[in-house]
């Protein structure tokens, strides 16, 4: 079975798309090649800046994973202090958090998705949505080339197709001579509201991930960063268990 | 013998007259200048940008109508600022104390001809009256749910059902409600305190518990910072920013009585908006306009003296100057009636354009003294000499100025009239009053028996470097001209990625305080004073509006009339509703006594509620909430629990005795919330109908127009509006929900955009006029070619330059282009006409003997506008740096470049430079 997992890098957000639209959807379907495997295990630190003033620096343990066609996704935060023991459970559009302070655990609606997660400038659906769900609710355009960080992309438009798609419109660049993902911009209202860029690509499983990027903000002056410290790819650190509210309540 | 023409005899018989009759002459020019004083009376000064507003946009009209109209839009921001006081709550408190104490100082005499009316607080009795009636039906159902029960513990177990609902996990809508938030958690705080008081046994006075219970269902009236150490109150002045008798007294006036005050608390305040950007405005550009005035007039004519050696220059040559001011003025009142930011740095300029026809006239008069000739030749040969070439030349820039005069926008426009009014009239005043003086002055000399040929015998006309200068161009003509196109082509490569500057901020004066409270509020209050505004007749559209861009992510906030239109199905709905709610208020009573365990499990239960609340904020940067929810759960920044609260105490209290619960104090207390909550909220719930003669004066005042036709909502963005990334975000998504948008952010891009346009359109026309003009006056159309080649390098390099040094083309500086057409083409028409009189070969004379002349011309025209540079306000520094760079680059291509070209066509290529028919009457020898 072909296993694909959507990282919390979002990038697999952008998948299938029409037929009429080839050239752009075989970009695109490399571009997601990088992003293929399951049960991924990565830690990685998050630094929101607001107004260029860095905020707490936010550790966070990813547990990813795919079954049944179903896409699992588990955060938990290992600092500041204060935030320890935090975590947040998506499992398709159903998302839990729970509070390491309290120790409780709180369903919410499938619409706070769309919420900052942590304060941050990434959504929950943004840190840990993906897979078929999403990408069936896009479709791509080649619109272009364009240079990013001094590397020629492909500029391709996806244009949301559903009327729950996170985002009206996406404007992806895939790198023309290796297909890596450089930028992300999403759109809201005709405007670009904020804009994802990749940075530090290595070479895990013998496939290239970015280890580091950049989520800004259009509409607010606040900037984030994330650094990938570990990033593990058929981890056996993602258990099937982990995917649970029994679990979430047991974290400390 | 030399040939003259009919121009130039013309203006022979001028100057023999004038000497003859000079007390004539003078007089004739003495009661023109009194004639004139009447259009100078008559002349207003508006330096403010608004009054630059072009009125073809609908944009722009939009907003002046919203000016002239609402009184919003003129509403002066009074910044309080506590932050100097280190104990936040003190500084809390003086803040609020500073506001009360500002409030009552404006209600004084001395203010009443400038203040309408004062927000220091939210009027909030409609809202405790209709309160209920102005909710949502989703809210209402959620406020029902919330006050069904209003014994304590059910109270306490709505108020956290609806955290959870609401709040849990939900970091947006925290960020969204965080005032509101705030508010409503302080007055929970206090309920808990007085829980407290009375699980301890004390007795709650009336008065506390009903000052708990506003502040817990209202909020707090002030406008306060998201620290709390600032506030904000607004002042609706009886003028607007168009009101240019009034602005800058109002605004100093209200301006004074904050300080003071504030400033007897030991804190500061300033002022911001528009308004008082205005008031600022005319400060600092008038402020500049004195300044600039005097120094270049001291440079100038400093130079006059310094070149001519002569003490009388500045008289002779600085009162006709003067005078071509006042005509200037004059003129500019009896046609436009006013002077704008623009035009009065044109007044300025005008100073260093007008001497450059009295340098001229000078230098030729000496020119013929030095070789030999009496005085009243001297003055002949002297104007028919210099006369051609400063009639040509001021043809030409009038004439380039009054092709501004077809611009859409009157900006453009007046500029364009004040501009050719201004060279015409210093044109045609030394002519009328140079020869005259100078008749005046030979005959006191002759009086004091200094007579002579050679009076100037100081003077050196004819430099070393200008003939050295010429001498060059004769040598390699070619090198100086290969030279000086390889560096104009250089500068094309740059001469694209010149900027504008769309930020009007920047164009202001740097430091201004006005300007500085705009971004403290954007950082402190997380609102920024430009955002935009709507005008509609239609209080559905208004709503409907409201709705659809407050749900945009660039936007903080919308304020509108939104909340107070009920179409006739809502208001059945809500008045059904409300009614239903009343009766079942009714039938739950206040309880007998408390139940400790239920309130024990509320209490853990809101701790909770509320600890988990302070973890989103902090993780969402929302200081003003994580503070006040660390105050009531004593948790720190690092989620450390180092104090305790109201929760511990009650916990140890209740957990040690379970029949508090039935103690005296605490059951009056719940009875006395049950009946106060519930006789406040069926007051809120009043199902009468609301008018908008019913709102508060202050948001009547503000939000519907002085007729009573329109109403206005207003649109806070998320960020600084002025920066240009942001702003085409704000305005996209703005453009996506309705076209009606307006504000200071759009029309200053309306004002680039038009000043853009009007700008080519105008440039294209002048420089057909001066082409056409140069081929009347040299009579040969490939002279006239030439002669434009050193302009078009001169615009080349200094695009280029400003793309270099990063200076922005703005609405003011803008003012160059026609400039530089006008002005630019002078020298070399200068040179053209010397050039043809001394003819080929004789370039090194040409050079020698008008070289000093034009720079001394350049440098006063440079002085006139470099006085810009020292002015703090950066619009008009930007402009003099422009405006010499300009000049400067076009003195280098006319003394350099032009020449060089002349030389190789001529004297190399063979090319026919004379005039292609000579007039019968030219022919004639004079």
């Amino acid at each position: 079975m072909k296993k694909t997992f959507i990282s919390a890098l979002l990038v697999s957000a952008i998948t299938i798309g029409s037929l009429t639209a080839q050239t752009a959807q075989e970009i695109v379907d490399r571009a997601d090649e990088a992003f293929q495997g399951d049960r991924v295990y990565s830690t990685s630190s998050m630094t929101v800046y607001k107004s260029g003033e860095a905020q707490a620096v936010q550790k966070i343990e990813s547990y990813t994973m795919e079954k049944a066609g179903k896409t699992y996704s588990l955060s938990v935060y290992t600092a500041p202090r204060r935030m320890k023991g935090t975590a947040n459970l998506m499992i398709e559009d159903d998302l839990w958090v729970r509070f390491g302070s309290t120790g409780r655990t709180r369903k919410l609606s499938s619409s706070a998705k769309k919420n900052s997660a942590g304060g941050s400038d990434f959504s929950y659906a943004d840190m840990g949505d993906g897979g078929q769900g999403l990408s069936e609710k896009y479709t791509p355009q080649l619109t272009g080339e364009n240079t990013v960080e001094g590397e020629r992309c492909y500029e391709i438009e996806l244009i949301a197709n559903a009327s729950d798609a996170p985002y009206e419109k996406m404007v992806v660049y895939i790198t023309k001579d290796n297909y890596r993902y450089l930028k992300i911009e999403y759109f809201e209202n005709n405007a670009n509201i904020k804009s994802m860029t990749f940075y530090d690509y290595k070479t895990v499983n013998g496939t290239d991930y970015p280890f580091r990027y950049i989520m800004e903000s259009h509409t607010k002056p606040s900037v984030t960063e994330v650094i990938v410290d570990i990033f593990e790819i058929d981890s056996s650190k993602v258990k099937d268990r982990m995917f649970t509210t029994g679990y979430l309540e047991s974290i400390r | 013998m030399p040939e003259y023409n009919r121009r130039e005899r013309l203006l022979g018989k001028w100057g023999e007259w004038s000497v003859d009759n000079w007390g004539k002459a003078l007089i004739i020019a003495s009661v023109i200048t009194v004639l004139l004083g009447f259009g100078m009376v008559r002349l207003k000064m508006e330096m403010t940008f608004y009054s630059m507003l072009p009125d073809r946009s609908n944009q722009v009209r939009d907003l002046k109508s919203i000016v002239e109209n609402f009184s919003y839009a003129s509403g002066i921001l009074v910044v309080i600022d506590g932050r100097s006081i280190e104990d936040p709550a003190k500084a809390e408190q003086t803040v609020r104390d500073t506001i009360d104490a500002i409030t009552l100082e404006y209600s004084k005499d001395i203010y009443k001809p400038y203040i309408a009316s004062v927000i220091g607080k939210v009027d909030m009795s409609l809202f405790k009256k209709h309160g209920l009636m102005l909710t949502k039906m989703n809210d209402l159902e959620r406020l029902k749910r919330s006050y069904s029960n209003l014994n304590l513990v059910p109270l306490l177990e709505h108020i956290n059902d609806d955290f959870e609902a609401e709040y849990s996990g939900n970091s947006d809508k925290l960020a969204e409600e965080e005032s509101d938030a705030v508010t409503r958690f302080k007055g929970l705080g206090d309920l808990l305190e007085l829980i407290e008081y009375a699980a301890e046994g004390q007795n709650i006075s009336d008065s506390r518990l009903d000052e708990v219970l506003e502040s817990y269902l209202f909020g707090d009236p002030y406008i306060m910072s998201n620290d709390n150490r600032m506030g904000l109150m607004i002042v609706q002045p009886t003028f607007t920013m168009n009101d240019i008798s009034m602005l800058q007294p109002g605004v100093d006036t209200i301006e004074a009585g904050a300080k003071k005050i504030a400033s007897e608390r030991g804190i500061k305040a300033g002022l911001t908006g528009i308004t008082t950007v205005g008031r600022d405005e005319i400060v600092t550009s008038s402020k500049g306009l004195v300044v600039s005035s005097i120094l270049a007039l001291i440079l100038i004519l400093g130079l006059l003296v310094l070149m001519f050696r002569m003490f009388s220059v500045p008289l002779i040559s600085g009162i006709p100057l003067i005078t071509g001011i006042l005509w200037t003025l004059g003129l500019s009142g009896l046609i436009i009636h006013r002077l704008n930011i623009m035009t009065a740095m044109y007044i300025v300029a005008l100073l260093g354009m007008g001497i450059d026809d009295a340098i001229h006239l000078l230098s030729g008069y000496i020119q013929e003294r030095d070789g030999g000739s009496d005085f009243k030749t001297a003055i002949e040969r002297s104007l028919i000499k210099s006369g051609s070439g400063i009639i040509t030349g001021a043809f030409t820039t009038a004439a380039a100025f009054f092709t501004l005069t077809i611009a859409q926008n009157n900006l453009i426009k007046e500029l364009g009239f004040v501009a050719g009014l201004g060279i015409l009239s210093e044109l045609i005043v030394m002519f009328l009053m140079i020869p005259p003086l100078l008749a005046y002055r030979e005959q006191r000399l002759v009086k004091k028996g200094k007579t002579g040929n050679r009076i100037f015998t100081k003077v050196r006309i004819k430099s070393d470097a200008a003939a050295g200068i010429g001498k060059l161009l004769v040598k390699a003509p070619v090198a100086v001209a290969v030279v000086m196109s390889l560096i104009i082509i250089s500068f094309s490569l740059k001469a694209g990625d010149v900027g504008i500057q769309d930020n009007l901020l920047e164009m202001e004066a740097k430091g201004l305080e006005s300007v500085h409270l705009n971004d403290e509020m954007i950082k402190e209050f997380g609102m920024a004073p430009d955002g935009l505004l709507i005008i509609s007749s239609d209080l559905k559209e208004v709503r409907d509006l409201t709705d659809k861009i407050d749900k945009l992510s660039s936007v903080k906030s919308v304020e509108s009339l939104a909340d107070f239109y009920i179409s006739d199905t809502e208001y059945k709905e809500r008045s059904s509703f409300l009614r239903q709610f009343i009766t079942d208020l009714d039938s739950t009573e206040s309880m007998a006594e408390v139940n400790t365990d239920s309130l024990l499990k509320e209490l853990y239960r809101l701790e909770m509620n509320l600890i988990e609340m302070g973890d989103m904020a902090y993780m969402g940067n929302m200081d003003r909430l994580v503070n006040t929810l660390g105050n009531m759960t004593g948790i720190d920044e690092d989620g450390v629990k180092t104090e305790e609260t109201s929760f511990d105490r009650l916990y140890s209290m209740l957990e040690d005795n379970r029949s508090i619960g039935a103690s005296p104090a605490l059951k009056a207390l719940q009875s006395s919330v049950f009946y106060k909550m519930n006789q406040k909220i069926r007051t809120m719930a009043s199902t009468g109908k609301i008018s908008l003669d019913m709102l508060p004066s202050n948001i009547r005042d503000s939000l519907i127009s002085r007729d009573g036709e329109s109403y206005l909502i207003s649109v806070s963005p998320t960020r600084n509006p002025w920066e240009g990334a942001y702003r085409d975000i704000f305005t996209d998504q703005m453009e996506s929900v309705t076209d009606k948008g307006t504000g200071m952010i759009l029309v200053g891009d309306q004002m680039n955009l038009m000043a853009q346009a009007d700008g080519r359109r105008a440039s294209l026309f002048a420089v057909i006029v001066v082409f056409l003009i140069l081929v009347a006056d040299f009579r040969n159309i490939k002279l006239a070619i030439i002669t434009m080649l050193p302009l078009l390098g001169s615009f080349i390099t200094l695009f280029g330059i400003m793309a270099v040094t990063g200076i922005k083309f703005d609405f003011i500086n803008i003012i160059v282009v026609p400039l530089l057409i006008g002005i630019g083409i002078d020298d070399a028409v200068h040179i053209n006409h010397r050039y043809l009189r001394e003819g080929k070969g004789r370039m090194n004379v040409v050079i020698a003997m008008t070289g000093t002349a034009l720079l001394m011309t350049t440098l006063t025209t440079v002085f006139g506008f470099a006085s810009f540079i020292p002015s703090i306000m950066r619009a008009m520094r930007s402009t003099g740096i422009v405006l010499s760079l300009a000049m400067a680059i076009a003195f280098l291509n006319s003394v350099l470049f032009h020449p060089a070209v002349l030389i190789i066509v001529t004297e190399k290529l063979g090319w026919n430079i004379k005039p292609w028919r000579n007039d019968k009457n030219d022919n004639e020898t004079t």
